[in-house]
């Protein structure tokens, strides 16, 4: 009986396996698939294959990189930079990303987001990274404070010692402050060309500016009746969420 | 008797307090309703045998009320007592109309309850001091332009005359009386001058303010502004109207400060729309008076490389609503969109433009005409800048590798060289899923977690411990009592299983003497019946049995001799139960 029992599990971690490796096997195929119809420029093509990745699930930054490089040759600069923004909050330091991202920017004629010393600093890693930075500092402060407890010579060193990782646990937090701050008011990117900033939520309100068509503004405020508060370029104002799609971590 | 007394004072009691507890009532008046400007009202709101606070007031525009405090009352007719708490307020108008004050909340115990009053301000014709008030401080509003065009800015002027002698409490302010809708932001008033001028034979000081003015659309706009100021007025010239004025009878001539509303002309402007007629293909939007530059740069690229087109508009007029000029580009450009680019300068909007020749074959930019609508003129105007020549370099036929990553020791920076994106990135070692659990959520990473802390605590009251032992010699040895003990009583096992019988005594004072010895904190030699008996404080008789047991075993004639394995065993049971009970107890 446990014998037969063995066996069942043995081929269940078998088929999971298998099955594993088949689906990366095919995510392998139609990366390369969507690559091939870049280089050939099929734009249209290499997007709806890239679509289709992250259809299935998939969220690594390379495809949403790619997929942006595809949308950008296929003329579509809003989904390029939404998805420029979403590989960059995944790999906040990838020098590709930031270039293209800058250059759809620039090509839309939007202005770049100019984020602040600090808000450059804690942006230097990502949400997940951070969290591994406090982790990292938790369990190093454990491990020298249960050092320090038997150690009665050392002690006064390792307490010292322990100012790094309380370092590591602040400077971690603040980051994550950071991306939650970024999930609370999140990004959205303009949609649709005849979109126009207001001064109030409401239907023929006063125009204010008019965002161009990619451009990425930052969430300040919400109204329940479907408008969003945006920053765009120093200035606020009211778009409605059918001219705009958000875009966050 | 007593008794009978008693009891017909105390249902006369209930009686009465049942007569007394009437539905409780609340309500609100104004008095009088009807008053002349120079005249105030007073509002009150009262709450009959029941308790309640003093309510907000909603602000009514045009009326000043002022809390005054709160009376009680207690009336008994027919034997049934009426309480009533009155809160009053004084209503001072600032103009003329009909006033709803509220829906005014009257909070009392038990519930709220809201009300309204009404009341009504008038300018009677025979009203010599009101007539008076209008003729020593008005304001007039004008305009340099009755009909301008839609966009076109125009000036509103508002001068506030105040005749020489009134005196005014700090400054004065603008409320409303401005259109609702259709207007390009809110108006900003400049107070540009302040002089004493003679009209009638009269001295007045004058304010004069400005505002410069847009509307978004064409129709009539109506402004009549309400320029309100506090004026100081010696308190007994004020008419009381009767008894129930909280101020009446005040002759110490003290001043008060009174809202008031400046009457003023309406001034109608009449918004014109601009023409459809002869409106160019150009036309961006422009209304008012501009000039336009042009700059373009770099002159000499090569094929694919962006050249930029700086454009400027400058005047007065709807800088903000203008549309960048179109550049009528052939195929022979790609054009990108233009963005509005900040600038210093006032009245200038500047916009930026990328332009890429795709070809050696282009020479030039072609002109760009900026068209407006020339409110000076009433028609409109078109302004052409260029061509602007170039010189394109066919681009070499070459992979374009735009962008290169430079490989630093600090950060990898990236290069812009060319004008392209960069190329894809290579498929991913291992393919994240949206609903893969992340490690960190993950069960076991948070057991992991949980262990660094764990150890830290189990350390830290470890040391704790250790520490506490290496400081208290007593409770060190209270705790080694037990482990001592067993060790010898193991060796009177030992004794008993070999027949040794004198080994077995020894073996059973030693327990005895390490069990206490470590148990009192007692030195080796002090171990003895009276100074255990004198710590411990229960168990005595045990103890004593079990030490004269022990001792003439020990000391006895028949020592060693004719003692069964039995009587031995029984001992060693009655030590070690005796030991346990006293492990138990708290000396």
């Amino acid at each position: 009986m446990r014998k037969d029992e063995a066996v069942k599990i043995r081929l269940i971690i078998l088929a999971a396996a298998l099955t594993l490796g088949a689906s990366a096997r095919a995510q392998d195929a139609t990366f390369a698939n969507a690559q091939n119809a870049y280089d050939d420029g099929r734009y249209a093509e290499a997007v709806m294959l890239y679509d289709g990745l992250l259809a299935d699930g998939v969220s690594n930054a390379e495809v949403h990189y790619n997929l942006a490089n595809a949308c950008f040759k296929d003329s579509d600069l809003p989904k390029a930079v939404w998805h420029y923004r979403k590989a960059w909050y995944l790999e906040p330091r990838d020098p590709d990303i930031r270039a293209n991202l800058r250059f759809a920017l620039n090509a839309a004629g939007a202005v770049e987001p100019a984020p602040g010393f600090v808000e450059r600093v804690f942006s230097a890693l990502s949400n997940a990274e951070w969290i591994y930075v406090a982790v990292a500092g938790y369990a190093t402060l454990a491990l020298l404070l249960t050092l320090a407890a038997p150690l009665k010579t050392a002690r006064r060193f390792l307490l010292k010692l322990c100012l790094i990782p309380v370092a590591a646990l602040a400077f971690s937090g603040a980051g994550w402050w950071h991306w939650r701050q970024l999930k609370l008011n999140p990004e959205w990117v303009v949609t649709r060309t005849e979109a126009t900033a207001l001064f109030g939520p409401v239907e023929g309100s006063t125009a204010h500016y008019k965002p161009p068509l990619g451009a990425l503004t930052r969430q300040i405020n919400t109204d329940p009746k479907g408008w969003v508060e945006l920053e765009y370029d120093g200035k606020q104002g009211w778009l409605k969420t059918e001219d705009i799609k958000r875009v966050s971590p | 008797m007593m008794r009978d007394f008693r009891n017909i004072f105390i249902s006369l009691f209930l009686l009465l307090a049942a007569a007394g507890a009437g539905a409780a009532e609340v309500r609100m008046t104004i008095e009088p309703r009807l008053i002349s400007l120079m005249d105030r009202a007073v509002l009150k709101i009262e709450f009959v045998d029941v308790d309640g606070e003093a309510a907000d007031i909603p602000e009514v525009d045009g009326l000043s009320v002022q809390y005054q405090g709160k009376s009680s009352q207690v009336s008994m007719v027919n034997f049934k007592t009426t309480r009533t708490t009155t809160h009053t307020y004084v209503v001072t108008p600032a103009k003329v109309g009909d006033f709803t004050i509220g829906p005014v909340t009257a909070k009392f115990k038990g519930g709220e309850k809201e009300l309204n009053a009404r009341l009504r301000v008038i300018t009677p014709k025979d009203d010599q001091q009101a007539k008076e008030i209008s003729e020593l401080m008005y304001s007039k509003i004008t305009t340099d332009r009755a009909a301008p065009y839609v966009h076109e800015p125009f000036e509103l002027t508002l001068e506030v005359f105040i005749r020489d002698g009134v005196q005014i409490d700090g400054s004065f302010a603008i409320l409303g009386g401005m259109p609702e809708s259709g207007m390009d932001g809110e108006l900003k008033w400049r107070h540009v001058d302040r002089r004493r001028r003679e009209i009638n034979g009269a001295i007045f000081n004058t304010h004069t303010l400005v505002a410069s003015a847009k509307t978004l659309t064409a129709g009539s706009f109506a402004f009549q502004p309400q320029v309100q100021m506090s004026v100081v007025v010696p308190r007994q010239q004020r008419r009381p109207y009767g008894f129930d004025d909280p101020f009446f009878g005040d002759l110490f001539g003290r001043q008060e400060t009174r809202p008031y509303v400046l009457e003023c002309n309406q001034l109608i402007v009449e918004a014109r729309p601009v023409p459809m007629a002869g409106r160019p293909d150009a036309f961006t939007g422009g209304v008012g008076v501009f000039d336009f530059d042009v700059e373009i740069g770099p002159t000499e690229v090569k094929a694919g490389e962006p050249i930029t087109v700086r454009m400027r508009v400058a005047g007065d007029g709807n800088l903000s609503k203008i549309t960048p000029p179109m550049i009528d580009a052939s195929h022979a450009f790609k054009l990108y969109d233009a963005r509005v680019v900040p600038t210093e300068e006032p009245n200038a909007v500047q916009f930026e433009q990328v332009i890429i020749p795709k070809s050696g074959s282009v020479s030039n930019i072609p002109e760009i005409a900026f068209a407006y609508f020339n409110t000076k003129t009433s028609d409109f105007r078109v302004i052409k800048q260029g061509p602007f020549p170039v010189t394109v370099e066919d681009a070499p036929r070459q992979t374009a590798q735009v962008i290169a990553t430079v490989p630093s020791t600090i950060q990898q920076e990236t290069q812009v060289l060319g004008r392209d994106i960069v190329y894809l990135k290579s498929a991913p070692k291992t393919w994240t899923k949206e609903s893969d659990a992340p490690p960190l959520k993950t069960t076991w990473f948070r057991i992991l977690l949980a262990l660094p802390g764990l150890l830290l605590v189990i350390v830290a009251a470890a040391t704790a411990r250790r520490d506490l032992l290496a400081k208290n010699v007593a409770l060190a040895r209270r705790q080694q009592a037990p482990k001592a003990t067993r060790k010898t009583v193991r060796r009177a096992e030992r004794a008993l299983r070999a027949g040794d019988a004198a080994a077995f005594n020894e073996a059973l004072w030693d327990a005895l003497a390490a069990y206490f010895g470590h148990r009192l904190n007692l030195a080796p030699g002090e171990v003895s019946l009276p100074v255990v008996l004198n710590r411990v404080p229960s168990e005595h008789d045990a103890i004593r049995a079990l030490f004269d047991a022990v001792e003439q075993r020990r000391y006895g004639v028949q020592s060693g001799a004719g003692e069964s394995k039995a009587d031995m065993k029984a001992l060693l049971r009655e030590l070690t139960a005796t030991l346990k009970k006293c492990e138990r107890m708290k000396p």
